[in-house]
């Protein structure tokens, strides 16, 4: 009786130590898979296009970061936007950017301070072409593929 | 017309569940195994406590996937796992304490809730760093005041609160961590490039550095005054890495380095304790210090030799003959009953903690944002060094507490906090990026 | 995403990661490289887990007489000692001061885990079943050591009885000692320790084995023994005159003969009437290379093996005998020599059982609960360290020290037996007066015990040594 107990009690302390290292491996392989995953979405084409941040200020981006763009991209202030820009001269829901029958378009979504394409305010829904700059408060931003 | 807001590619937090479930079972055999050696038996009465972790550990869970929480899936899981051995240590080695550590625990869960949702905004943290550095130096200074301090132990770091103390440093780091990468991201231009070099050294310029120096300086004194060596430590060691974060320039490291050498040679002719943790560091098995200051490092040796590769099994060993070991030497006394191989695994869990945090301080979008990733993970890392460092006779002993896992309640309620920010990090990078599975 | 952050974030990644390697292996050397150290440190409390909840094994003496016991008290059980004579042999186990003597050196076997019994360790290791301990036999007689302790009183000095055929310790005094059982009192165990490691003359040294002495005269024999081995004439005559030099060149050193001889004397008179300038000329004849091989052989100036701790004494300071003038004090028991009165019993066993010399040993076995023996403890002899007709001209010689006309050792004489035994009187630091020796062994021919006493600074030598002997040899042959 003592015996099968002593035996059983070590299996389960030989069980708790496998556990510890089977779940350190675990975390370890959901953290290779994981950062794979976010390096293959880093560097897969999107297939459409990109936002290259040329100016910013404090708070939001880093000059040089790639913003991916899909079909439809909400440009704002407000954290639900497909691109959130962190500068206080952003209007919460600032502008729209969309790629429609093959071209790429920006709109003004009613923002306090306007958008700014290649240093025209946008008035309307405006074409959008590689190497415009499209500057949101006092982010400026440029399209490339 | 509206933003299509943006989709994870799936919905839950499927990583995040399959790992709670691994800490789960770590949990319940480790209380069984505890328990069974306490009464010789199996109960089913010891898988009561891990089931409770395990129902607020899926609380939290099912809280983030209903606020659609897009941020690491990691992280969450690796601190229920050291919280989940601490309650498993708590059990073993001061069973009067499991339910004070449990309750604990819930407050930490809530608490890591509420940094979940609040500030809604992350970088509304730098507008204030003001506030933050005035309230860190009140935190400070509080215990030192008369009706709410207390003196425990020889060291004056504690407050009343009702029933409780706490130790508001706990809080303080994570202030001087926010206030620091708000500070540095402001001026680091200013501090990295605009400045003059002597040689192959550069000089700093002294104007700009003033006030994180006034700071650090500050929170020095105050814990000189309330007699912690672990948190003078510390608090230096986060100054130098935040420093050497934002210019880079390692010769600042090694200056530091040697200040708090230096320093820490002035302390030891001036200050009795200081004297005492440093001669038990270089001789403990002396005469005249093994049976007095040496005693608790001693007995957690022994503790250790008595390890082996895998233990002499949980509940065989003899932690109680190290003076107050669950909060102190918990390391040693998991080591002496999990082995070596359990004390590897320990260290590699804080590691992968590091590593991940550290990842989600590379992808953050802002400097402000790396800055306070990558000092919150060395928080972490550098508190685990140090005080397994100590147990392990590495360096001096500190009064610091392993993260998580030893007992200690204002510890865990601010490390859990700590959990919380860095996973709001990491959800700002995933949003910025389109989405994703973090 | 790079930003000259990221670079700093990548190198404190990597220095935090070394650091982690590096107390890895700090937990890997503690756990298992330094652990059998540590593990069989003294003061590991491990080692004396057993004294709490249950009780510690009893150390014995050869009749089966407790000696050390566990008795029951308020809060699990403590260590009591009956025989406070033999506080440094048995020693103490306490849970806070650790152990030492025969209580640290067989402290597995007192938990019921000795090295000769595995099954047992596995049990005790891994399934948490401790076996009750059993005891430790020791090879004490507590007739010998009473009258032993008994003859030595009060004064400061050390008296060790072994048998010289199997090499077990009957007796061993050694004073002061000191009540080892307010060392494990719980209430007085931090005064008595703090006095005890304090102590000016201290008593917790075992001065048997760890005290260490000039021999005086008693170390003639090995000068004998060398001179016998290598073909040197016992009968034939040596001049003797007070005082005695070689040549000028010894300028003004003089060996100077205790009872200012003139004449002729040869080895049974050497030894009769302790003659140091007879022994001084012999030294010098058969040279210092032939003293120290002879020297080394009978074990001066190495650790004697022992199941608890012994000093190592030393031949001289360096080692060796490089000057006449040392070569010549050698000789008669002087110059440099330190040995313990454990060696130089040792050495008169060797004399005693034909030239062989036995391992000295304070246990003899040890028992389990049920009394059966799990190990039984005889190291065989150290070696064939003299001739056995060296051993036995040896032996008549000594014989003549004890009962021969104007023997110095006649306070050695037991009526009916034939003793044989030396005395000495071996100057040490100038202005103290000289310790008194005395090492016999009885009956001269067919030996069962052999005897050394030493009184630390005796007004008369050996002269007063030699009647303790006498008492501890009666003792022990039942007379």
């Amino acid at each position: 009786m003592e015996i099968t107990f002593a035996v059983l009690l070590w299996a389960v302390r030989i069980l708790f130590l496998v556990l510890v290292y089977l779940f350190l491996i675990r975390v370890f392989s959901s953290l290779q898979r994981s950062l794979a995953t976010e390096n293959a979405i880093a560097a897969r084409p999107t297939g459409l296009a990109h936002l290259v941040v040329q100016r910013t200020v404090r708070g939001a981006f880093r000059v040089g970061d790639r913003l991916p763009l899909r079909a439809v991209n909400g440009l704002g202030r407000d954290a639900g936007n497909d691109i959130v820009i962190n500068d206080e001269a952003a209007s919460a829901r600032h502008a729209l950017v969309e790629f429609a029958d093959g071209e790429w378009w920006v709109e003004d979504a009613g923002s306090t301070n306007g958008t700014v394409v290649n240093g025209e305010v946008v008035r309307s829904r405006e074409r959008l072409q590689y190497g415009d700059e499209l500057a949101i408060g006092r982010v400026a931003l440029r399209l490339e593929q | 017309m509206r933003a299509q807001a943006a989709v994870p590619l799936g919905r839950g937090r499927f990583t995040e569940l399959s790992l709670l479930i691994w800490v789960a079972t770590i949990a319940i055999s480790g209380f069984i195994a505890v328990l069974a050696t306490e009464t010789s038996s199996f109960r089913p009465t010891a898988v009561v406590v891990p089931l409770v972790f395990l129902a607020l550990m899926l609380s939290l869970h099912v809280f983030l996937v209903g606020i659609r929480f897009r941020g690491d899936q990691i992280l969450l899981p690796i601190a229920a796992g050291l919280t989940a051995i601490g309650l498993v240590l708590v059990q073993r080695l001061a069973s009067d304490l499991l339910l004070q550590q449990l309750s604990w625990s819930i407050i930490a869960a809530g608490a890591f809730a509420a940094t979940i949702v609040v500030p809604r905004d992350l970088t509304a943290l730098a507008r204030f760093k003001w506030t933050w550095a005035l309230l860190g130096v009140l935190l400070l200074i509080a215990p030192l005041l008369p009706v709410i301090g207390r003196e425990i132990n020889g060291a004056r770091i504690w407050i009343k609160l009702g029933p409780g103390s706490i130790e508001p440093w706990e809080a303080v780091k994570i202030l001087l961590v926010i206030f620091f990468a708000a500070y540095l991201e402001e001026y680091r231009e200013v501090l990295s490039h605009a400045q003059r070099r002597i040689g192959p050294f550069p000089v700093p310029p002294v104007p700009y550095l003033v006030p994180i120096v006034a700071m650090w300086v500050i929170a020095m004194l105050v814990m000189v005054f309330e007699k912690d060596m672990g948190a003078t430590v510390l608090f230096f060691g986060i100054f130098l890495a935040m420093l050497f974060l934002a210019t880079g320039e390692a010769f600042y490291a090694i200056i530091g380095l040697g200040l708090l050498i230096l320093g820490g040679i002035v302390a030891y002719q001036l200050f009795g304790h200081v004297q005492a943790r440093v001669d038990t560091w270089l001789r403990p098995f002396d005469e005249d210090l093994r049976f007095g200051t040496g005693y608790q490092l001693v007995q957690g040796l022994y503790a250790l030799a008595n390890g082996g590769l895998i233990g002499v099994g949980l509940g065989n060993g003899m932690p109680d003959r190290i003076p107050i070991v669950w909060s102190d030497f918990v390391f040693d006394a998991f080591a002496e009953e999990a082995g070596l191989a359990g004390a590897i695994a320990l260290l590699a869990l804080y590691l992968v903690f590091l590593y991940r945090g550290m990842l989600i301080a590379l992808r953050a979008p802002t400097m402000f944002l790396q800055l306070l990733a990558a000092g919150l993970s060395f928080i972490i890392a550098l508190q685990t060094l140090v005080i397994v460092g100590g147990n392990l006779r590495l360096i001096p002993l500190t009064g610091i507490t392993l993260p998580f896992v030893a007992y200690g309640g204002s510890s865990l309620v601010t490390n859990w906090m700590l959990v919380g920010i860095l996973m709001r990090v990491s959800q700002v990078s995933d949003r910025m990026r389109g989405g994703g599975p973090s | 995403m790079t930003s000259p952050i990221s670079a700093n974030i990548r190198s404190l990644t990597l220095t935090l990661a070394l650091a982690f390697l590096v107390t890895s292996i700090g937990a890997a050397y503690w756990t298992v490289l330094a652990s059998d150290q540590l593990a069989n440190d003294p003061f590991n409390p491990r080692l004396i887990a057993a004294t709490n909840d249950r009780p510690r094994g009893a150390i014995v003496d050869r009749n089966g007489t407790p000696i050390a016991t566990s008795e029951k008290a308020d809060a699990g059980f403590t260590r009591s000692y009956k025989d406070r004579t033999l506080a440094q042999v048995v020693g103490y186990a306490s849970t806070k001061y650790g152990l030492s003597g025969i209580e640290a050196a067989y402290a597995e076997s007192l938990i019921g885990q000795d090295p000769a019994d595995p099954v047992s360790i596995w049990k005790a290791r891994y399934l948490g079943d401790r076996a009750p301990a059993g005891q430790v036999v020791l090879g004490i007689d507590l007739k010998i050591q009473k009258a032993a302790a008994d003859a030595l009183g009060g004064r400061k000095g050390a008296i060790v009885a072994l048998d010289p055929r199997t090499g077990a310790i009957l007796a061993s005094v050694s004073v002061p000692a000191y009540d080892a059982n307010q060392v494990v009192d719980q209430s007085k165990q931090d005064a008595a320790f703090d006095q005890l490691s304090h102590d000016p003359n201290h008593a917790l040294l075992n001065r048997v084995a760890q005290g260490l002495y000039p021999p005086g005269s008693i170390f003639k024999v090995v000068t004998g023994a060398a001179a016998l081995e290598n073909g040197f004439d016992p009968t034939k005559k040596l001049r003797v005159d007070d005082p005695y030099q070689a040549d000028k060149s010894w300028g003004d050193y003089f060996v100077r003969s205790a009872s200012h001889a003139h004449g002729l004397f040869d080895m049974s008179d050497g030894f009769r009437l302790s003659e140091n300038i007879y022994f001084a000329q012999v030294g010098l004849q058969i040279g210092a290379a032939k003293l120290t091989d002879y020297a080394k052989r009978f074990g001066v100036g190495s650790t004697p093996n022992l199941d608890l701790p012994a000093a190592k004494g030393q031949l001289s300071d360096s080692g060796s005998i490089d000057r006449p003038t040392l070569l010549a004090d050698t000789s008669y028991g002087q110059g440099e020599l330190l040995v313990s009165p454990l060696q130089m019993a040792l050495i008169y066993a060797t004399i005693a059982n034909g030239g062989v010399m036995p391992t000295a040993h304070y246990a003899t076995e040890v028992r389990d609960a049920q009394g059966h023996v799990v190990r039984s403890i005889a190291p065989g002899p150290v070696g064939q360290v003299i001739s056995p007709a060296t051993a036995k001209t040896l032996t008549t010689m000594l014989v003549g020290a004890v009962s021969g006309p104007g023997a110095f050792a006649f306070g050695a004489k037991i009526p009916g037996v034939d003793v044989a035994g030396k005395t000495g009187t071996a100057e040490n630091r100038p202005g103290e007066a000289p310790h008194g020796w005395f090492v016999g062994f009885a009956p001269a021919a067919n030996p069962t015990v052999v005897v050394a006493v030493i009184v630390e600074n005796a007004a008369d030598g050996g002269v007063t040594a030699a009647p303790l002997g006498g008492q501890v040899l009666r003792a022990a042959l039942g007379k």
